[in-house]
Formats: C-alpha cells, sequence, structure tokens
C-alpha cells in the first residue's frame, strides 16, 4: 500500500519527498488518513515553486521512493554482494553449505515422495495405509518403507507408552486399540484405503491366538468392509468392494425358481434297464435349512439344480471375478455349471463348467470364474457379463470317500448339500488387505497346531470378506538387512528355510499395488542352495535393477483364490 | 529398543591390556584431545614427524606463522579390545553421522528401507531436523566439537556411517578433524564393530586443500585405530548441480563458471548410499578403500551446456577465470582475518590443474555385484530433472490461469 501511494506523491509534489520518508519511518505510518491529507495540505503553500521543481525532477520520478531509501539501499547492496561472493566462493570450494530454500526445492523432488526419489510410487500420497501391530518387527520396517514413499500412515497399537510412541515415526497417526475390540478397529479404519496386518500374538495361549490371529483379522476385515460400505452409501451406491449377493436360501420363498433336473451323459437302453435309477430334491427343511439332497444309482446320470440368474438392475457379473458359495453337507464334490450368452437367443448360450469339492460340514468355496472351462473345447474363454444362468450338478463319477467317514461304509452316490448363498466376488485392481501370517516352520511342535490353527482360521475369515486379499507367509523371521539374497515365492507349504524381517516387509509395501498380489497366498523364504542338478525352483525373476520389482514376475506364477 | 552395551570401566581395560600385553603402553584412547596429531602452532620451526606432513596455510605479513601439521602415528593401540560378554548388539543398528546432508539423508532414507534401524547424531539446534523422525530414524543430539558428547550415542551400535563435513563457513578443523578424531578413538573404545567413512577422490594427491589434507589423515587415523572400516572416496554429487546450475538457469538468473579444465564424474547420492550398504555388507571389503565414481567425468562447462539444452533456454552464464579465484585466494592469505576465505576457495588450487575426478569402475561394480546399467548418469538425471520441473511449472501455469477469469 506505502508502495502504490508513493508513486502518487513523487507524481504530484516533489517537495514531498521528505516528508514522506519522515512519515514512512515514523510509527505512525499505519494510519493512511494521514499520509492522504499531507499533500493537499502543502500544496497551496509553495505550488509555484514545486511547478518548477516537478519539472526538474522528471527524469527521476520513475523511480519509486522505496529505491532511494538509504537503508533499503545498503540492504540490497549487501545481498547483491552476498549473492556473489557466495557463488563466487562457491567456484572455489569442494564442500557447500545448501542454503535452506535449495535444499527445499530439492526435497520436493527428491525426497519429499518427489518423481525422483527411487522410493517414490505414484499414488502414495492418496493411499492411506493402516498398519496394524506397527511395532511388531515386521511392522516397524513396514511403517518407515511407508513413509518412505509417502503414504500416510495410520498404526493401531495396544499401549501409547512413550516407548512405543518414539519407536513409530512422528508423523505416523497412532491410534490405541486392541484388535479384539471392534470399537477400537472400527476407529481406527476411519478413512484408510489399505491394511497391513502383521500383528502376532504374544504368547501361545489359546485366548491370545484366536484373539489376535483369528478373531482381530476377523474384525478388520468386517470393520473395513462396513467402512467401504459405508463411503459408498454416501456416494449413492453400494461399494464396489462389497460382495454382490446372488442367492441366499432363508426361506421356502427363496427356493423359487430352482429347478431339480436328471439327466445322463449317454443314452444306453440296455444298461439303464438295470439302473437303480436316480432321485433328486430340494427342499426347505424345518431348521430352516435350504437342502439338496438325492442319489444317483445310473451310470452315467447326474443330478443338477438349476436358475436363471435375475441380477439386481444395473449389475453384471463382468464386475466380479468369482463366485462364493457357503455350503454345508457330506463333503461331496460338486460341477459348477455356468450358462453363458444373449438372454435373446438361447441357442448361442455355451456352457462352462468348474468342479468344486466341499467338506464335510460348512465351508465356504471360492470358484474364480477364470477356472471355468467351455464344456466344448472350442469355445472362448468364459465371460461373465453373459452369464445368465447357473447350475449346481451332482454326479458320482470322480467322487472321493471323505476322510471323516471313511470307516463307514458311505455310498458315494447319494449326496445332501445345505445351500446358505452364493455371492459373486467383487474385482478389483489392487489387495486391499496384506496379512502376515506364517508358515509352521520355526515354531516349537508343541504349540505349533495350535497357531496354525488360529492362523488359518484368520486367513479364512479373510479370504471369505469378499476384499482382495494378499496372504503372505513367511519362514522363520530373522533379523538382518533385507535385500541381500533371493527369495522363494511358493504355495503349499514347501519352504525350508528363514527370512528376514525387512524382506517381509518389502512384500507387504510392494504388494499394495501390484495386480498380481491381489487375491494371492504364497510361502515366501530365502533361496535354499541345493546341490547341481538337485534344484528344488526354478529361476522365476532375476532382476537386480534399481527398481527391483521382484513381485510381479514372482506372483504371477502363482494361483489365485487359493 | 536399544539395547544396552555394557559401559567399559577405563581401570578394568586398563588392566586388562597391561595384563595381556606388558610391554604395551597404556591404552592410548583418550577423548581428551591430548595427543591429537594435528598441531597448530606458532613456532616458526617445523616439527618434524615421522611419515608426516605439514602445509602452511597463511602467512601474516611474516609476523606470524601458522603451521597446520597432520601426521598419523602409530600412537593408537592395534587390534581390537574386548570387554568381555554383553549383550550382543545387533547388526541393523546404525548410527549415520552428518545425516542432515546432502548425503547423510539418502543414506538414512536407503538404510531406513532395508531394515536398518538408524540412530542419526545431530547437532542440538534449535530446528531439529524433524525430516529424519518423520521417516523414522531416532535422532540424537551430540556435537563433534564437544567430544563428551559423543559416547553416549554410541551405545548399542552397530556400525557407524560417518559422511559429516563441516561447513565451508565453519572452522574446518573443528569439525573434521578434531571432531573425527575423537568420534573414531570412541568408536574404538566403544568396540564399534565396522567404521565407514566417506573422504574425497584424490584427497592424497591434494595436500594444499585443507580438507583434502584433513580427510586423509583421517583415512590414515582410522587405519592405524585398527577400527574394522571401510573408506569411501567420492567425486561429487549430482545433487550439488541442481542448486549450482539447474535452478539459476530456470530461474533465468545468471550462473557462475570456471574455465577450469577440471573434469569430475557426478554420481547420484542415491546410488552413492546403495553400493554403500552393499560394500558394508561385504565381509570381505573390510579395511578397503574404495572409490566410487560416476559414468563419465565433466567439465563445468559441459555441465552448464547440457543444463541449457535440456532446460531449452540459454543460461546467462558468467565465467570466472580460475586464475582470478587462485589472486583472491592468494590475496585473502595476506591477512589473518581472511584466513578463513582463503581456506574456503583453496579448492581453486585443484582447479587449476587439470585433475580428473574419475576412477574407473568397473572393478568396482564387480567386488559389489553391481550392474553398471543400474548406476544413473548426469544426463539421465537432469534430464529426469528438467523434466519433472518443467511439467510443475506447467502445471502451476494452468493453475493460474484458471483463477485469472477476464470479463
Amino acid at each position: 500500500m506505502n508502495a502504490a501511494n508513493t508513486s502518487v506523491y513523487s507524481l504530484s509534489s516533489s517537495s514531498n519527498i521528505k516528508r514522506f520518508l519522515f512519515y514512512k519511518d515514523a510509527p505512525q505510518r499505519s494510519s493512511p488518513s494521514r499520509l492522504l491529507l499531507a499533500p493537499r495540505a502543502s500544496a497551496p503553500k509553495d505550488s509555484k515553486n514545486e511547478n518548477d521543481e516537478i519539472q526538474k525532477q522528471q527524469p527521476s520520478v520513475s523511480l519509486s521512493l522505496d529505491d532511494v531509501n538509504p537503508v533499503g539501499l545498503g540492504r540490497r547492496s549487501r545481498q547483491l554482494f552476498d549473492e556473489v561472493w557466495r557463488k563466487f566462493s562457491g567456484l572455489g570450494q569442494i564442500s557447500r553449505t545448501i542454503r535452506s530454500d535449495d535444499q527445499e526445492a530439492l526435497d520436493a523432488l527428491l525426497v519429499r515422495e518427489g518423481p525422483m526419489c527411487e522410493f517414490a510410487i505414484p499414488g502414495a500420497q492418496n493411499t492411506t495405509v493402516l498398519v496394524v501391530g506397527a511395532t511388531s518387527r515386521i511392522g516397524r520396517i513396514v511403517v518407515r518403507k511407508l513413509m518412505l514413499r509417502g503414504y500416510a500412515v495410520k498404526a493401531l497399537v495396544r499401549q501409547a507408552d512413550q516407548e512405543v510412541v518414539d519407536l513409530l515415526p512422528r508423523s505416523v497417526e497412532i491410534v490405541i486399540g486392541d484388535v479384539g475390540d471392534p470399537a477400537a478397529v472400527k476407529v481406527a479404519v476411519e478413512g484408510c484405503n489399505k491394511i497391513i496386518y502383521c500383528a502376532t500374538a504374544r504368547s501361545a495361549i489359546t485366548g491370545d491366538l484366536f484373539r489376535v490371529d483369528h478373531r482381530g483379522v476377523c474384525n478388520l476385515t468386517k470393520a473395513f468392509q462396513d467402512h467401504n460400505n459405508k463411503l459408498a452409501q454416501s456416494r449413492a451406491g453400494k461399494s464396489s468392494k462389497s460382495k454382490l449377493l446372488i442367492a441366499k436360501f432363508k426361506s421356502a420363498s427363496s427356493l423359487d425358481g430352482w429347478e431339480v433336473r436328471q439327466g445322463t451323459y449317454f443314452q444306453d437302453v440296455v444298461t439303464a434297464k438295470y439302473d437303480g435309477g436316480m432321485e433328486a430334491k430340494f427342499e426347505f427343511t424345518e431348521n430352516g435349512d435350504a437342502v439338496f439332497s438325492g442319489y444317483v444309482f445310473n451310470r452315467g446320470g447326474y443330478v443338477e439344480l438349476s436358475k436363471k440368474l435375475s441380477l439386481p438392475l444395473g449389475y453384471t457379473l463382468d464386475r466380479y471375478e468369482g463366485l462364493v458359495l457357503s455350503v454345508g453337507g457330506n463333503g461331496r464334490s460338486y460341477v459348477l455349471i455356468l450358462e453363458a450368452g444373449p438372454l435373446a437367443d438361447p441357442s448361442q448360450s455355451r456352457l462352462y463348467f468348474a468342479r468344486i469339492s466341499t467338506k464335510v460340514g460348512f465351508c465356504r468355496v471360492r470358484v474364480p470364474f477364470t477356472s471355468f472351462r467351455p464344456v466344448k473345447p472350442d469355445d472362448p474363454m468364459l465371460d461373465p457379463f453373459l452369464v445368465h444362468t447357473l447350475t449346481i450338478r451332482f454326479e458320482p463319477r470322480r467322487q472321493r470317500p471323505t476322510e471323516v467317514n471313511a470307516t463307514m461304509n458311505q455310498d458315494l452316490r447319494s449326496f445332501k448339500i445345505i445351500l446358505e448363498y452364493i455371492k459373486a466376488l467383487p474385482t478389483g485392481q489392487e489387495t486391499d488387505f496384506v496379512l502376515v501370517s506364517c508358515s509352521g516352520l520355526g515354531i516349537e511342535p508343541s504349540r505349533r497346531e495350535q497357531v496354525l490353527k488360529a492362523k488359518r482360521a484368520g486367513e479364512d475369515s479373510l479370504r471369505r470378506s469378499g476384499l482382495g486379499y494378499t496372504i503372505v507367509r513367511p519362514g522363520p523371521l530373522q533379523e538382518e538387512p533385507g535385500g541381500q539374497r533371493a527369495l522363494i515365492f511358493d504355495q503349499g507349504n514347501r519352504i525350508s528355510q528363514g527370512i528376514s524381517c525387512a524382506d517381509v516387509a518389502d512384500i507387504c509395501v510392494k504388494a499394495l499395488h501390484d495386480t498380481t498380489a491381489r487375491n494371492k497366498s504364497f510361502d515366501v523364504c530365502y533361496e535354499y542352495i541345493a546341490e547341481d542338478g538337485r534344484e528344488l525352483y526354478e529361476l522365476v525373476a532375476h532382476l537386480p535393477d534399481k527398481a527391483n520389482n521382484y513381485l510381479t514376475p514372482a506372483l504371477s506364477v502363482l494361483e489365485k483364490n487359493t | 529398543m536399544v539395547r544396552k552395551r555394557r559401559e567399559p570401566e577405563p581401570e578394568q581395560s586398563n588392566k586388562k591390556q597391561e595384563k595381556s600385553d606388558q610391554e604395551r603402553q597404556n591404552l592410548a584412547i583418550s577423548l581428551v584431545p591430548a595427543k591429537l596429531q594435528w598441531r597448530c602452532s606458532v613456532a616458526q620451526t617445523t616439527l618434524a614427524f615421522p611419515n608426516s606432513r605439514s602445509i602452511a596455510v597463511g602467512e601474516g605479513r611474516g609476523r606470524r606463522e601458522w603451521r597446520v601439521k597432520c601426521s598419523s602415528g602409530g600412537e593408537i593401540e592395534k587390534g581390537a579390545v574386548n570387554f568381555g560378554p554383553g549383550s550382543p548388539v545387533r547388526a541393523t543398528n546404525i548410527l549415520v553421522v552428518g545425516a542432515t546432508g546432502t548425503l547423510g539423508r539418502q543414506i538414512v532414507r536407503r538404510a531406513l528401507d532395508e531394515g536398518y534401524d538408524v540412530r542419526c547424531l545431530v547437532r542440538p539446534r534449535p530446528a531439529p531436523a524433524d525430516f529424519l523422525r518423520d521417516w523414522g530414524a531416532t535422532v540424537v543430539n551430540a556435537d563433534l566439537s564437544k567430544p563428551e558428547s559423543i559416547p553416549a550415542t554410541l551405545v548399542g551400535i552397530h556400525t557407524v556411517i560417518d559422511c559429516a563435513t563441516g561447513r565451508p563457513e565453519e572452522p574446518i578443523k573443528t569439525v573434521d578433524w578434531e571432531g573425527k578424531v575423537a568420534l573414531i578413538q570412541c568408536a574404538k573404545a566403544m568396540g564399534i564393530q565396522k567404521y565407514v567413512f566417506y573422504s574425497i577422490h584424490n584427497c592424497d594427491k591434494h595436500p594444499e586443500v585443507p580438507l583434502m589434507e584433513i580427510k586423509y589423515c583421517t583415512e590414515k587415523f582410522l587405519r592405524d585405530s585398527g577400527l574394522n572400516h571401510v573408506i569411501i572416496r567420492l567425486c561429487g554429487f549430482m545433487q550439488g548441480l541442481i542448486g549450482q546450475y539447474a535452478v539459476p538457469i530456470l530461474e533465468e538468473k545468471s550462473v557462475w563458471g570456471t574455465d577450469a579444465p577440471t573434469r569430475i564424474a557426478y554420481m547420484d547420492t542415491q546410488d552413492i548410499a546403495r553400493l554403500t550398504f552393499i560394500a558394508i555388507r561385504n565381509d570381505k571389503l573390510n579395511g578397503k578403500l574404495l572409490t566410487f565414481a560416476g559414468p563419465r567425468a565433466w567439465t563445468t562447462q559441459e555441465v552448464i551446456t547440457l543444463c541449457e539444452r535440456l532446460a531449452g533456454q540459454d543460461a546467462n552464464v558468467t565465467t570466472v577465470p580460475v586464475s582470478i579465484l587462485r589472486l583472491t585466494r592468494q590475496l585473502t592469505r595476506f591477512f589473518e582475518w581472511t584466513n578463513d576465505v582463503a581456506d574456503r576457495l583453496s579448492f581453486s588450487e585443484v582447479l587449476t590443474s587439470d585433475t580428473v575426478f574419475s576412477v574407473p569402475m568397473a572393478e568396482t561394480y564387480n567386488l559389489l555385484g553391481v550392474d553398471s546399467k543400474d548406476i544413473v548418469s548426469l544426463e539421465k538425471y537432469l534430464q529426469d530433472y528438467f523434466t519433472n520441473i518443467l511439467k510443475k511449472l506447467k502445471d502451476l501455469k494452468a493453475q493460474s490461469k484458471q483463477t485469472d477469469i477476464y470479463f
């Protein structure tokens, strides 16, 4: 404001320069009214002289008064000299002090999630990750890695001791609570996009194991799904992360539309005479169960339960990547058949099948659409968008006796299946929930079973939650720096080596944005150095480069939805 | 989570030493800089020391003569000091000295990412180094120029990584020599298992530059200390070029350069950090001297030309002949009160020679098992910088345009 006024004065009357300077330095210069009045009051006094002077001073008029201010001039000349000297002397130096503003400009690019930082991940800034068990051996490193990559991090810790808080980077948001407490968990997932769960029970007490390794995972998945749904509702729609209900068998009327059919794979008139026939029914029992049961004594015969799907308006199965069935029964295997084709022309429908096996008692079965094979081998792969009919078929072929009833003389040609629900699993690009579980290695044999049971239960609850999951089962943990040795990714409990905590943490962080990591469970350990010719593993990836994204090639060969 | 290592009691350790080796003198490890090999005397004569160097830093019109001398005699006991059993220190516990510097911060980040527990020795200052704590490092306050503050920071530490260098405006001796000597002695006394020291390439060839001379002496001191160590000599940081050339060119300010023929093989500090940790974990490299250099050596003029090309605009270059730099240095040496300035300009002595700050790296890459393709070249680095910064500037312009609405 002063500067603006200044130019006005210098144009109108030069004799005011002094006066103005006086005002400028005077303490009450902040009162603009006085400044404004000053030139008018002085104008009539000696207007003639002034007019002469104005003409004399015209050339210098373009200078603003600030330029003439001796204090400012001195300061500026010193700045100029300093700048020149700094640059000049900089030429003759080896090390130099980086000025704070230079450093900031550098940091913006190099350090703070800048594009030139080797750790930076695009999209990290908009992602909030909840780390559960942030003070555990793996958790600590996970938190640091996330911070380096520019994520916003929330940490769920049991206690807020000073010691605990000091362990975590300062800008981590700390939520205090136990994973066993649903209320605390609900607060923790607020505003989170992804979860990394690396808490483990500190003792082998069953209660502890159950609370942390099983209940905890369960609580978190639930709270996270609730949170997602809530967000989705506020945007007027269902969450893209929630499952789509295809059928729920909770009342007698829910059985409408399902029809029972029977048939045979081949028509043999002669043998058919001696066949025992087949029988199947689908009914709603008094206990409130929807039971599909019967027997097939015919050779090559089958019975099936089928329904034309009616999805809610606006939903198509192409946004889903598989089916999950909650069923109970006597442990037979079934064939799921999807009929796909344009609705208007049933003759163009193609059939796709996938075999599922159930356990005795209740279980949830995940069937990814990718596991469906065309009945006619020439047909193209299943397009979930076109699916219109779902069939569950029982056939006596290829049934295996269940272990529990092995002693009993069971007839594999009879079956019983209780259907609870059928849902479609949503697709997603990335994993939502990374769970660090364990391979059974390195646990004392006496408690191994207990620990594994709790861990597996936790894994199961995550798998059926519908969230995109990645389950990492590391070998025995070692406190070593990471990135030193080759890793083995495997499925099927065959690993034999340990692994460093830092490597596990690295896998967790990499898995967050890796599409191949979604819905996978795998074991991981250090490379086992076998003798020549007796190698157990093939080298999938050897990428010692800077980006070093070993995870994608390593995981792309592994099975999904296991 | 810091595991306490049993503090050695000085008397005990002395006893042990005497017992084990009667002929040896008492443990020469003391934190009092009594036996420092830098002599700063007003005497006219040069004291002769075996394997010592002396340089005259300045003359005060014949009245006074400053003698700065550095020697590394065999005064430090050799062999590891064993203080008996104590809880073992985890190999992942490291201390980074100079963590706020250009190289230091990359070391800290790399270490954290590789799963180390990082402690940073930082000078107590009004604005603490918050960014280190944000990344997950622990910060301890200590000052190398106050030796009594050092021992506490070394408790429970396995490896010390020393990437500290005094700022140009500080008296060079306090931090870079006395501080380092105290740190090394302390590390030795407390049984630190590895000490990584960053030095300057060619430091043995330019004793006339105080910083290089000090680095060279520290190297010798460290070697004689008997500590398990790795010395890494560096040439130049690419990060430094950005503040010096890239930013002024973009801001259309004047860029200062010399016409020196000296070539420097600049290297990305992130690469240095990466290679460092590979070297630390390789036990075969204990006691070795490594030199890290970038893929190609550049003169100042070449760097400026490269920046101009990438920025797409001509720089306003002020070329200062090296002879002027030298002259200034000579002039400032005449007055005691400008001696600091003379010290600061001492690098101009190196610039006049056509030294090349570079070494062939093939062997080092081999030793470390690194692919030379992974080392960033200066072209690539500056190109990344300019594309990113120009994009950012464009975004900013686009934003400001949106707010300017004309009717």
